[in-house]
Parts: structure tokens; C-alpha cells; sequence
């Protein structure tokens, strides 16, 4: 059910909308629960996401992608995550990776990988954070050697997504240790010498999503994969990010809506007290909070997508978006798994595992912390 | 060479629903591409994909301006044009019935003269079912039934079909072209539209057609039928089950069959 009024996207992108949606239902829904118990990626879906031109996303046309506008973007994560979280956050990963490279890679390597990562393979990887450096990523210790030809990168990135399915990483790295302000953005192909993936971790949810330490021994790449100017990189990371939040955001709002859908569903079919709980009086208020947050997180994304695509600085909208809808989401997703009582706590109950997906949403690119910090600098500061 | 697919949008009823005389809200209702045209759209496109000709395929529908967004979705998927025929003395019909279908895509046929024509089986909503072969009666193409698969390279002349019959029975025939086949679900695995052919879709033309564009009057899509109420059967659920071993409950069936006359004594 689409809570936002058709006449808000234009038809290409209702379109989009209707045929991503039918297809993480029919394709992505049912298999999430057994990818989750098994802690293994569909990678026939993702085949099938490139089939939908789903991979090109962000990328511009030039190199083969659909080069999506903002709303567009905002559209397909939310319906990805309709299906399943652990999907969309694999893609939009991919999508950061690539983005990386379409924004800040030299014509050469931008023809070198984005036509296949276009195609789906090689997967991309964003490795920014570290076990010491998180929503600080100004701390990290990962350093790049300048040598004759390029650079030598040694040093270790934690919690990465993608990072055993990746064929390329996006690996930020300080040229000088000791200066917070030298960090740089490298491209890092997956077969060099000296990548070594770490174990996968297993969590809370997003279970499919394989995630995964990185280390990089003395990994020598050349000169042209060096993307940004030496200590741009996290200023590149952090433009980057802010069309990665509009991304999660989006993909909160796709969890919340299918916990959501099946609250309603549920509350129609089962009975307690000779009728439906769905008549009882708390279950409804709580299916009216649950719709308007729903309706409040999707039109915040939609906003931040209008912002973007309208050339304005969308970065506190995102920030706001990327807030309110990830917490929404584990509101939500709570709350669904309440009207479902005992049913609700099981794994054969899809609601389980939204609940446990949901939660990711308010900690990665950016805690809710994080978020309020950049929406109260530009209030007060 | 040229494929023409008819396609209809549905209307799928939502669980709860009221009935308001001849119809039901628009509120109740949900749109979509029929399913079994789903599938012969796949079969035109693939056909289209794997020749080393110029294959068009056009989709043809009769419906009003909004099914526009349903038959983007076939262009979307690969269709190259559409033709959309509505008019006045359409949507004051409660029922178009076969041959007024029949007569109007006869006319599209006339003008688009293609080679192969692919239809639904039947269509979810009305269920008539009889649409392609009364087509094919009027523009005397050779045709096939129920096909669930096609064997047929652009170019050829001939095409080998299997058709389902009753009783489990299939039958492989060939059949000469020009031929109006219809497609069974099943057939192949219809794809979903991508996000470039959504985009592409946006740009190709939907021809509208009134009656008169076609040659034809409002009398022609006067039909024989007539829908004249339209109501919730009473479904009384009174299943028996039958319990024990296989040699009781199978005589138990037989008592009860006999009893109903289902079989004879
Ligand atoms: C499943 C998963 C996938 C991930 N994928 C990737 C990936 O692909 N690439 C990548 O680079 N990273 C990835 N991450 C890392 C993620 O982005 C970080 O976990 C996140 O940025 C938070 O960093 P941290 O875990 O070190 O927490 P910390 O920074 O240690 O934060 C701990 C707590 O302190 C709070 N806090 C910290 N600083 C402040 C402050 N200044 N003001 C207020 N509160 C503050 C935080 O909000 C949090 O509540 C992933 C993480 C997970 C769990």
C-alpha cells in the first residue's frame, strides 16, 4: 500500500516504483528469512538487480548507468528494503563505490571499472571506518606511502559491507600519519597483493549482508587509483555520504512500510475476545502512529531527494531524513512485532526479522547522534 | 516482420468490497497488465530479441486513458508501439462481449497487417476466453489455442506450437502464418521491466483510435450480452473429510458421488 499520493512522482517514477516493488516482493521477500538463518547473500538476486539496471543506479549514462535522479534514488532503495534490508544495503553500498568513482576517478578508470560494476560485477566496497575510528573517521590509522609509482596502503578497516562479495574497495587512507587533514581516497581492486578479507561477523540482522574486517598489508596500487587529491578524502567521503543517507533513509522507510503492511494485515485476521484485534481500540492508535510515522520519514526523504535534485545543499535535510526514518523504523518494526504478540517474537513471522533488521538503520553512515550533531551545527553554530 | 500483442488491463478486487449496481468502486479496484498477456508479451519480445531481422512488436489494447500506465509497463518490457482503442459507445457498454472485441481488432489487424498475432488466453477479469480465436475467424489467420510453447524463429513460416487440451492432454501442431496464437501462463518467464526500459517506455507512442478512426460505428461494439446483475455467490463451505484407510474413504467418495450424481450407479 502507498501511503504517499501517486501525483507526487512523475510517471517514470511511479513506474519505477511499481515494477522494483513487485519485484522485491516476489523475488527478494521470500527467500529473506532462510538468507538470514543461513547468513548467505542471494546472488541470483543480484543478478537480477543488474538486470533491472538496478547496479548503474548512480552512474552516469556516459558509463553505461541510468544515472537516477535523487527521488528516483530514494524510490528504489525504499522498495529494495521493502523486500529485504540486507539487499538494499548491499546495493547501495555498491552504489557509494561506484559513485566514488564516477565523482572522483579519472576518465581511464572511470572506463576501466564502472561499465561492469554497472553490470553487477565487481561488487564495490566503502571502507572508511575502523576499529578505532567510527563516527569519527578522522582517527583512522590506515596509511598510504607514497612509493615510485603509486602508493603502498597498509592498515585495518572494520565492519565493511560487500567486504567478501567485493571485487573493488573504496579504501580512505592518511598520506601522513600524523596529519588528520591528509586523508585521501584510494580504489583498491580485490586481486592485489596484500588484500586480505577478514572474518564475516555475525549480527543482530541484515544477516545476508556479508560484513567483514578488511586489512591491507602494504597493498601497492598505482598513481591513477589515487581518486582524490591528497587529504580530500574525507571531505569526498563526506559529499558522498550525504547521498548515502538519503539512501538509508529510504531503505528505513521500505522496513517500516512492509512491518507496517503486515501489522494491518495481521490485525485484520486475528481474533481475541470474540473479534478482530484489529477493532480493539489500542491496536488501532497504534496502527495510526505507525502509518503517520511511516508517511512523516517518507516525505522527509522525498524532500531531501527534492532538495538535492533542485541543486540546493540538502545535507541537513538528509541528516533530518536519515534521523527521523531510521528511528521510526525501529519504532515501527517494534510496534509490529507487539501486534503480533507471541507470533511476532518467532522467526517464521517476517516482522521478527524486520525488527531485527530495522535497528542497523540508526547506526551505520552516520548514528542518530551523529545526525542531530550536524542538524544542531547548522542551527546554532 | 511485424508481432501485434493484444493486452487489457485488469481489475483485481480487493479482499472487502462492496458491489454498487453493474459495478464496483473504483476504490476496491487494483489495475494491472492481465497475466496470461504478460506472457505473450514475453513470447513477442523474445521472438524480437533473438532474430536476425527488423521484428516490430505492437501492443494493442482497447481501454480508456488510464490504462495508458498498465500498457507502458508492456513497452516498458519491450514492446516497441502501442495502439489504444476507446471510444464513447465503448464505455457506455456493461459488457463488451467477443465479437465486439473481435471487430474491433479485426480493424487494427487490417491496419497493422502483422504477420503474428499473440493474445492472452483469456482475460482475469471477465474471463471470456474467446477473444484470439474470434479474431482469427475474422481476418482468416490460421490459428492456435492455449499454446504453452512456441517454437518460432522470425522469418519462418511456419510455427510449432504445443497446446494444452482438456484432460491433460497436450497436442504439438505447426501452423502456418499468418497466425493468431494465444498464449497460455506458464509459456516462458515473463520478465520485469527495467529501469532503462521504463525510461524508454516514456517516450513510445500510444496511438489512441476512436471507433471512427477504425471505420467503425457505435453499433459494432453493440454486442449480444448483456450484463444485467452482478452479485456475491454464497459460498457455503460444508467440506467433508473422509478419515481412515485408503480402501474405506475411497468407498466413502464413491457412496457420496454416486449420491450427488457425479457418476452413474
Ligand atoms: C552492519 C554494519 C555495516 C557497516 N558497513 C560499513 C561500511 O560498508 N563501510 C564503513 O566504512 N563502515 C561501515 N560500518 C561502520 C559504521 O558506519 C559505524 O559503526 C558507525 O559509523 C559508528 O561507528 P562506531 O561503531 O565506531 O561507533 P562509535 O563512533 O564508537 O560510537 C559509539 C556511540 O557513541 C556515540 N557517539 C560517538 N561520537 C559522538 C559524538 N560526537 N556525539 C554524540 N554521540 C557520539 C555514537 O552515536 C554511538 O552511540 C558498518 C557497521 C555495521 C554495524
Amino acid at each position: 500500500m502507498h501511503l504517499q499520493s501517486d501525483s507526487a512522482l512523475t510517471d517514470e517514477q511511479r513506474a519505477i516504483r511499481d515494477a522494483v516493488e513487485e519485484f522485491a516482493l516476489e523475488e527478494l521477500r521470500p527467500e529473506a528469512q532462510e538468507l538470514d538463518d543461513a547468513e548467505a547473500f542471494p546472488e541470483d538476486a543480484w543478478d537480477d538487480l543488474a538486470e533491472l539496471d538496478l547496479t548503474g543506479l548512480t552512474v552516469p549514462t556516459e558509463c553505461g548507468g541510468f544515472d537516477a535522479d535523487k527521488t528516483t534514488y530514494s524510490v528504489v532503495n525504499e522498495a529494495v528494503a521493502y523486500g529485504h534490508l540486507a539487499v538494499a544495503t548491499a546495493l547501495s553500498v555498491h552504489c557509494l563505490a561506484t559513485s566514488c568513482i564516477a565523482e572522483f576517478g579519472s576518465d581511464e578508470v572511470k572506463e576501466e571499472w564502472l561499465p561492469e560494476m554497472v553490470d553487477g560485477r565487481p561488487v564495490g566496497a566503502f571502507c572508511l571506518s575502523e576499529p578505532g575510528a567510527g563516527s569519527n573517521p578522522a582517527e583512522m590509522t590506515t596509511r598510504a606511502e607514497e612509493t615510485e609509482d603509486g602508493y603502498r596502503i597498509t592498515g585495518e578497516k572494520q565492519w565493511i559491507t560487500n567486504g567478501q562479495r567485493a571485487g573493488v574497495y573504496i579504501v580512505f587512507a592518511k598520506t601522513d600519519p600524523e596529519d588528520r587533514g591528509s586523508i585521501t581516497q584510494f580504489l583498491v581492486p580485490a586481486d592485489y597483493d596484500g588484500v586480505e578479507v577478514g572474518k564475516k561477523e555475525h549480527k543482530l540482522g541484515l544477516r545476508a549482508s556479508d560484513t567483514t574486517g578488511m586489512t591491507f598489508d602494504g597493498v601497492e596500487i598505482p598513481e591513477k587509483y589515487r581518486l582524490t587529491p591528497e587529504g580530500e578524502g574525507l571531505s569526498a567521503a563526506f559529499k558522498i555520504l550525504t547521498g548515502g543517507r538519503l539512501g538509508i533513509a529510504s531503505q528505513a522507510v521500505g522496513v517500516a512500510q512492509a512491518a507496517l503492511d503486515e501489522a494491518i494485515a495481521y490485525a485484520g485476521e486475528r481474533e481475541q475476545f470474540g473479534k478482530s484485534i484489529g477493532d480493539i481500540g489500542s491496536i488501532r492508535q497504534k496502527v495510526a502512529d505507525m502509518a503517520t510515522q511511516v508517511a512523516a520519514s517518507r516525505l522527509l526523504c522525498r524532500e531531501a531527494a527534492r532538495q538535492a535534485d533542485a541543486g540546493e545543499d540538502s545535507r541537513v535535510i538528509a541528516s533530518m531524513a536519515k534521523y527521523f526514518a531510521s528511528e521510526a523504523a525501529v519504532d515501527v518494526t517494534n510496534e509490529a512485532v507487539q501486534i503480533h504478540g507471541g507470533y511476532g517474537y518467532m522467526s517464521e513471522f517476517d516482522v521478527e526479522r524486520f525488527y531485527r533488521d530495522a535497528k542497523i538503520t540508526t547506526i551505520y553512515e552516520g548514528t542518530s547522534e551523529i545526525q542531530k550533531t550536524i542538524i544542531a551545527r547548522d542551527l546554532l553554530d | 516482420m511485424k508481432v501485434l500483442v493484444t493486452v487489457k488491463e485488469v481489475a483485481a478486487v480487493e479482499d472487502d468490497f462492496e458491489i454498487d449496481g453493474l459495478s464496483i468502486d473504483d476504490r476496491y479496484l487494483e489495475y494491472d497488465l492481465n497475466e496470461w498477456d504478460d506472457y505473450a508479451v514475453e513470447a513477442a519480445v523474445q521472438i524480437a530479441e533473438a532474430a536476425d531481422e527488423d521484428v516490430e512488436v505492437v501492443a494493442a489494447t482497447i481501454g480508456p486513458e488510464r490504462s495508458e500506465e498498465t500498457i507502458r509497463m508492456a513497452l516498458a518490457k519491450g514492446a516497441d508501439r502501442a495502439v489504444r482503442v476507446w471510444d464513447d459507445a465503448i464505455a457506455d457498454q456493461t459488457l463488451l462481449d467477443v465479437n465486439a472485441k473481435a471487430s474491433v481488432f479485426e480493424q487494427v489487424v487490417a491496419e497493422e497487417e502483422p504477420d503474428l498475432v499473440l493474445t492472452g488466453v483469456q482475460a482475469a477479469d471477465d474471463a471470456l476466453g474467446a477473444t484470439g480465436v474470434a479474431l482469427a475467424n475474422r481476418v482468416g489467420y490460421q490459428w492456435a489455442a492455449v499454446v504453452n510453447d512456441l517454437d518460432y524463429a522470425a522469418g519462418d513460416d511456419v510455427a510449432t506450437v504445443r497446446r494444452e487440451l482438456e484432460g491433460g492432454v497436450e497436442e504439438i501442431t505447426e501452423v502456418d502464418l499468418p497466425a493468431v496464437l494465444s498464449i497460455q501462463t506458464g509459456i516462458n518467464e515473463p520478465r520485469y521491466a527495467s529501469l532503462r526500459g521504463i525510461r524508454q517506455a516514456q517516450q513510445k507512442e500510444i496511438a489512441p483510435h476512436d471507433l471512427s478512426d477504425l471505420g467503425l460505428d457505435a453499433e459494432t461494439v453493440d454486442g449480444a450480452l448483456e450484463l444485467t446483475d452482478m452479485y456475491e455467490p454464497e459460498s457455503e463451505s460444508d467440506a467433508t473429510i473422509f478419515e481412515g484407510g485408503a480402501e474405506e474413504t475411497a468407498t466413502e467418495l464413491a457412496n457420496v458421488l454416486r449420491d450427488k450424481g457425479v457418476v452413474g450407479e
